[in-house]
């Protein structure tokens, strides 16, 4: 592609202005808007959850509760801060609202290959996020997110609405899934090969996989719940000859999957972010690449770690501690091969490396420790406990939602064509950081002193550490507050986005920013993802553009006959 | 003002950063593991985020600079970087295994406790009828718990011990531990005083946890329930006390489910509501908690969820402690669990003496 000022800047005619009205957006079949009006919708249910966090760090100051909530209450307000993070906030972040957006846009397409079913799935989401709020407004859940039975088959609080919800929320994300394996199958661009695809698109398709084939056991779980809370079918309530260990495996079965579906997209965009910024191509692409499958498929097999307490037979534990730790090589891979990236790169500690190098730090303490629950003897001892609160932490929140901020920060200018300013990216992603370590570094040593998890309640030796997670949570919420008013600021006041603000070899650097309706007027041409050789900065336009590789003629000197002009039997 | 913070990341001299006390003999080898693969963690974590902060400050260039090396892979270091790793996961895999098996067999003669939990309490059957909420043990003797749930699942959890187990309603699950530290016993003088204080400014609420032992004297570990279970799981926590010997364990046993000497029925029965679980769900001052208050109950007449009415005499009260789902009061839900085995006839005797007692006549 040639040298060209002219694909730098704002499109003027571009998705956000091309029709107006509120009936254009709610109507729309334009995967950029489906994604744009995900993107409002988890992030309300990221500020709700994010929220009902707080209350739980403050209610918990005190041993005996700082805030004048009961038990009853507390309970309430765990069950849905962790309901709400999983199923309206975290599972369907990076897929449906970055991936909606980018995803077509990636792979040269003008949508997704089932534009209305596209549409379809954000509205289940409301659907299914309407029975979650409705549980709220009625009387309450306080089974926690698992819903283990046969607690959750006797409490009298709104567990078959909000289980309702969350099945409805379970046919979103299939269609989701469905979309993106259909797209990526079908609808590469010619030249695009499976390995010229960019890594997001990998994992994407890697967590589609998961959503597809895992989400229905889900639904199955739940609706078995739901029969049994209202006409005792007798199959998870041990009143009825039911087994309420049966429903922990039918409901980790997707669960433990479902853990991959909210990280693996978060690996996709921190492959993205460390080859961008590092300006030098992702080391070990295919490691990389078949890592996110390995994943994907292994983590089918070891739901049963979050059974070990619960009596299964010896044989059984085992096995699964053994597959356990069998997943945690792919994504040690993925880590070394994102250090090696970096080196001999060209860093530009912009807001989104910021973040990147943030996830990179935090998702390694979050692997690592998942070690010690992998191993059975210390996880007997750590189990439910604090120490697990930690670990799944660090692994969904400073992995996932720190690469989701950073995606957030690096695809805004091509959403929104519009600059933030990069010094206050950079100030939240510092706080973030030390906000996210003071939250959940105690709590790991809370948990191997033995304080259980999901306390009302607590006793005294524990209040010091206590009292720093919850000054950590409250500095972790004031960063992440920092980061969206940076990034609404950014939306009223920011200057126009260059089409490459970072000098990114994907297909959506190709577009304008924000792109145009119909992304791309003719089909871009696909080169190698990670090339990086000739994209250049250009200060004038304060983006980077595609340079033409040097044309050279061969051979320089002209022989003087064809060569086809040989007789070559002479 | 940093002190309650930094104090617990001290912590007791005795029992390092990262653990409570260790008092069992799984103890040792639990936290050896721990130990191994924290040492493991760090030397895979310096390293990575020493080459972390060392790329981003060392190749940090302006906009528009070009990367210096273009090599892409590298099969040998990727493939290494695969498989070392696997070996040092083999011998975390091989050691926790380990351990976990010496956790799933209980030696043939130990003692043995029948552990009942219900929503928020435990009960610990020692046999002959002697029932109590507090576990006990003798130091350096096993003791094997064989563990049922009357309504949800709860998870016994002793962190001195390093042990966890769920309880499932429908099954028995089975744990064992073998305590190395016996509990102490305080001075008569510390406990008198404690008693004292505990009639006087709690209402004869003894919580151990304010004083650091138990009513009768011993230093103990926590018991926790560690699977949540609703309103008061926090609060779902007893105590386990260890005996220097079998005889002071025998004397405790003999003594647990008597009535103390020169003590009222009414005494006895306030004891028992507070230490039975009675005043988690019923008040004694008029409030309405999960079940029916004893303020003023005996001798009133009340209706039922059946429409029937019922008058509230020592035939009533008796039945609803050893049948409760029997008559359920309107407006309550049938959610009490039967303490039928559980109380004696003079315990049961010394509740309705309690109860009457609360007329205020």
């Amino acid at each position: 592609m040639a040298t060209s000022a002219t694909h730098a800047g704002y499109a003027a005619d571009n998705y956000l202005n091309h029709s107006r009205g509120l009936a254009s957006w709610l109507f729309t079949l334009d995967h950029k808007r489906i994604g744009v009006m995900y993107l409002i919708g988890i992030l309300t249910s990221f500020l709700v959850g994010g929220l009902l966090a707080m209350a739980i760090r403050a209610h918990l100051m005190a041993p005996d509760g700082a805030l004048p909530l009961t038990n009853d209450q507390y309970n309430q307000v765990f069950t849905l801060h962790g309901a709400i993070m999983v199923f309206l906030f975290i599972i369907p972040s990076v897929p449906a609202a970055l991936g909606n957006f980018l995803v077509p846009v990636m792979l040269g397409a003008k949508d997704v290959a089932f534009p209305r079913m596209n549409l379809g799935s954000f509205y289940l989401w409301c659907f299914g996020a309407l029975f979650l709020v409705g549980a709220l407004l009625s009387s309450g859940l306080d089974t926690g997110w698992t819903f283990y039975t046969p607690y959750s088959t006797t409490t009298d609080t709104s567990v078959v609405l909000a289980t309702f919800g969350a099945f409805v929320l379970g046919f979103s994300s299939i269609f989701t899934g469905l979309n993106f394996i259909v797209t990526i199958n079908t609808m590469r661009p010619p030249g695009m090969t499976w390995f010229r695809m960019p890594l997001f698109l990998w994992a994407t398709y890697a967590t589609s996989i998961i959503q597809v084939l895992a989400t229905p056991v889900l639904g199955i779980t739940l609706l078995l719940l739901i029969a049994e809370r209202t006409m005792h079918i007798g199959i998870f309530d041990p009143e009825y000859n039911g087994d309420p260990v049966t429903y922990q495996h039918f409901f980790w079965f997707y669960s433990h999957p479902a853990v991959y579906i909210m990280i693996l997209p978060g690996f996709g965009i921190i492959s993205e972010l460390i080859s961008v910024h590092s300006h030098k191509g992702i080391f070990g692409y295919r490691f990389i690449a078949y890592s996110s499958i390995a994943i994907a498929l292994l983590g089918f097999l070891v739901w049963g770690h979050h059974m070990f307490t619960s009596g299964m037979s010896n044989l059984t534990t085992i096995v699964f501690s053994a597959l356990t730790f069998s997943v945690s090589i792919p994504s040690a891979i993925k880590v070394f091969n994102w250090l090696a990236t970096m080196y001999k790169g060209s860093i530009s500690l912009t807001t989104p490396m910021c973040y990147a190098l943030s996830f990179l730090f935090l998702f390694t303490i979050g692997g690592l420790t998942g070690l010690f629950l992998g191993t059975l003897n210390t996880d007997l001892h750590l189990h439910d406990t604090y120490f697990i609160v930690s670990h799944f932490h660090y692994v969904m929140m400073g992995g996932t939602v720190v690469a989701f901020v950073g995606g957030l920060f690096h695809w805004w200018p091509k959403m929104f064509g519009r600059m933030y300013n990069e010094f206050w990216g950079r100030i939240s992603a510092a706080i973030v950081f030390i906000g996210f370590n003071l939250t959940f570094f105690p709590q790991f040593i809370l948990g191997s002193r033995g304080m259980p998890r999901r306390y009302a309640t607590y006793d005294v030796e524990f209040q010091g550490l206590h009292q720093m997670s919850s000054i950590g949570a409250f500095l972790l919420g004031f960063g992440l507050l920092v980061a969206g008013l940076t990034l609404l600021h950014a939306l009223f006041k920011g200057k126009l986005a260059p089409s490459n603000p970072w000098g990114g070899a994907t297909l959506e650097w190709h577009c304008s920013s924000p792109p145009p309706h119909y992304n791309f007027a003719h089909a871009p041409v696909v080169g190698d993802p990670y090339e990086f050789d000739h994209i250049d900065y250009d200060r004038s336009i304060d983006g980077y553009v595609f340079t033409s590789p040097p044309r050279e003629v061969l051979p320089k000197t002209p022989q003087a006959e064809p060569a086809t002009a040989k007789d070559s039997h002479s | 003002m940093f002190g309650p913070f930094l104090s617990p990341l001290w912590g007791d001299v005795n029992d390092g950063l990262w653990f409570p006390q260790d008092a069992s003999t799984f103890a040792g080898e639990v936290d050896s593991t721990f130990n191994m693969i924290l040492w493991i963690c760090i030397a895979f974590f310096i390293p990575i985020v020493i080459a972390l902060a060392w790329f981003a400050i060392k190749y940090h260039q302006p906009k528009g600079g070009k990367a210096t090396s273009r090599v892409r892979h590298n099969n040998v270091l990727e493939i290494s970087w695969s498989v070392f790793p696997a070996f040092v996961l083999v011998i975390m895999f091989v050691r926790g295994s380990w351990g976990y098996l010496d956790q799933r067999e209980p030696p043939t003669g130990a003692a043995e406790v029948n552990v009942q939990a219900f929503k928020w309490d435990w009960s610990m059957d020692y046999g002959n009828g002697i029932v109590s909420p507090e576990l006990h043990a003798v130091v350096n003797q096993p003791t094997r718990l064989v563990m049922r749930s009357t309504d949800v699942i709860h998870s016994l959890y002793v962190p001195a011990f390093r042990i966890k187990r769920d309880v499932v309603p429908g099954r028995y699950n089975v744990i064992w531990f073998e305590a190395t530290v016996a509990s102490e016993k305080v001075s008569q003088a510390e406990l008198d005083e404690a008693l004292k204080d505990a009639e006087e400014n709690h209402g004869g609420d003894f919580d151990p946890e304010r004083y650091g032992f138990t009513r009768q004297g011993y230093t103990y570990f926590d018991l926790y329930c560690a699977e949540y279970c609703g309103r008061d799981h926090s609060q779902m926590q007893t105590v386990v006390v260890v005996h220097e010997t079998q005889e002071d364990f025998e004397a405790w046993l003999a003594a647990a489910n008597v009535k103390p000497e020169g003590m009222t029925d009414e005494e006895y029965g306030r004891q028992l509501y507070q230490t039975r679980g009675c005043q988690s769900c019923h008040s004694i001052d008029g409030t309405r908690l999960v079940g029916p208050s004893f303020a003023g109950l005996f001798g009133t007449t009340h209706a039922l969820e059946s429409g029937e009415q019922v008058t509230v005499d020592e035939n009533y009260v008796r039945e609803s402690i050893l049948d409760p789902r029997a008559k359920i009061v309107a407006g309550y839900q049938a959610v009490m669990p039967s303490y039928k085995g559980q109380l004696t006839d003079e315990q049961i005797n010394s509740l309705v003496a309690f109860i009457k007692s609360l007329n205020g006549d």
